[in-house]
């Protein structure tokens, strides 16, 4: 009796072939981006989002072209933070236009899709029953969609910033699997550092040898009147847990309390505080991803 | 997923898909060899998870419109962003249209096909009190979805508007011999 691989082709459902055709066309579209990078956290409630935005905002201040796909379906917040919000995708038959953010930067969330403050993200389905089957599915699906129908152009570098958790990483890694680098946020509280391990572990199995590198969030409290910056949280060394888990520590950001009021306005604060210590930190990281990229202002070439 | 006849130690291939209907879809396989027919039901979840992959069972006979299943399944999209129609299921449209699961016996009993303009093969088809409490009480509720729709293909087939239990009748002598 034959057995499952004595059998050649899908018996004609044509699954297989259609899944090849998404990746096809998703390779095709990311054609034109030099760098995929995604930014990820262990753990929610480490300003992932807020890195994200003043990255892409920092490099884009430094002369390169960029996107942000905003990767967190559920509980999307970049729209706000680049004050894109209240644009309503334009579908042309090439695919959807992207927002038009700070910089010219081309920004694609779940956010433009709703209707309202209120309304959460839900799909229609004949049954809700047995939903937790096939709602990681969807949204996997709508992340791909994102990905291959936004209309990104050139572009030097796209962001994604992905939902907290350590589990969607090894998933969009799957997808791209051409994906430059992971950037890695923590803060420095214990539990972070915790949650960070784990995740970093998942993710260095997922994308060997591409983890850019551990970034700390909130390191310390930058005065905005004085300029210096003290303890935040007890500190717990990110320096260390980069150090035992073999991927580059990239220094921290302090917090500014200007950095929440720029986010709810919409107006990323690199662009207007680039001189205080958090947006010369900004600065600074971007400065070292473009290094691990290679960028080619830098000298260097596409990593896909 | 694959389907072996074991009689005949070949690999069944996929003939039509038809629904999704009240979240069930079927799918109907048979054997290159001997023609052994079998349908696959999936039930509302599992039609659910095909739809989520973005694969229409069969194959597409036009591309996915940019972001086709977002805007197709979300419960509440944002004014301005037009939603597709041809989405939301799960099985081949257009030219791969799939057709009546009966409609091979159909044909080959009455060596006739009529074709059934598009207009009336969309129409709605109204059933009376009685032929739904037939249906109800005399089809396995696991194979009334898939009955229903060959019921209505028929009578489709015949320009009726209506399905009465005379109708049901006409059919089950056809279907059944």
């Amino acid at each position: 009796m034959k057995t499952y691989t004595d059998i050649v082709g899908d018996g004609g459902s044509n699954v297989l072939a259609q899944v090849q055709m998404q990746a096809a066309r998703l390779q095709e579209r990311l054609s034109s981006i030099r760098h995929v990078v995604a930014v990820v956290s262990g753990k929610g409630g480490v300003g992932k989002s807020c890195v994200t935005v003043n990255l892409a905002t920092a490099c884009a201040l430094q002369g390169l072209r960029v996107g942000v796909l905003d990767a967190d379906i559920n509980g999307p917040s970049v729209a706000t933070m680049l004050g894109v919000r209240t644009y309503t995708p334009q579908l042309t038959a090439q695919g959807v236009l992207p927002a038009a953010g700070p910089l010219q930067m081309r920004v694609m969330s779940m956010d433009l899709f709703l209707p309202d403050d209120t309304t959460p993200v839900s799909w229609t389905a004949p049954t809700q029953q047995e939903a937790f089957v096939w709602r990681g599915t969807m949204e996997m699906t709508t992340l791909r969609e994102m990905l291959t129908d936004t209309i990104w152009g050139e572009l030097d570098c796209l962001f994604l910033d992905l939902p907290p958790g350590p589990d969607r990483f090894p998933n969009v890694a799957g997808l791209l699997p051409f994906m430059a680098g992971a950037l890695m946020v923590t803060i420095p509280s214990q539990v972070s550092q915790l949650v960070v391990k784990r995740s970093l572990t998942l993710a260095k199995e997922a994308l060997p040898r591409r983890i850019i590198g551990l970034v700390d969030n909130m390191q310390g409290y930058a005065c905005p009147h004085c300029h210096t910056v003290d303890v935040l949280f007890p500190e717990a060394s990110s320096h260390d847990t980069a150090t035992a888990l073999q991927v580059p520590y990239l220094g921290g950001i302090p917090f500014d309390p200007r950095l929440a009021l720029a986010s709810d306005r919409g107006r990323p604060f690199v662009l207007e505080h680039a001189e205080t210590p958090a947006g010369m930190a900004f600065l600074d990281l971007a400065t070292t991803l473009q290094h691990f990229l290679n960028v080619p202002h830098l000298g260097g070439g596409d990593t896909r | 997923m694959k389907f072996l006849c074991i009689t005949c130690d070949e690999a069944l291939k996929h003939e039509e898909t038809r629904g999704p209907d009240a979240g069930v879809m079927s799918v109907i396989f048979a054997c290159p060899g001997c023609g052994w027919q079998m349908a696959m039901y999936t039930n509302p979840w599992e039609t659910q998870l095909v739809r989520s992959l973005d694969v229409k069972i069969g194959g597409r006979s036009v591309p996915a419109a940019p972001m086709e299943m977002l805007r197709s399944s979300l419960a509440q999209g944002r004014q301005g962003v037009p939603v597709p129609a041809a989405a939301s299921d799960a099985v081949a449209e257009g030219g791969d249209a799939p057709q009546c699961p009966f409609a091979d016996v159909v044909a080959s009993a009455y060596n006739e096909i009529q074709e059934v303009p598009a207009a009336a093969a969309d129409a709605a088809i109204a059933w009376t009190a009685e032929a739904e409490q037939r249906v109800a009480e005399r089809i396995p509720s696991f194979v009334r979805a898939m009955a229903r729709m060959g019921i209505e293909k028929y009578a489709r087939e015949r320009g009726y508007r209506e399905i009465t239990p005379q109708v049901l009748d006409e059919a089950k002598n056809i279907f059944m011999g």
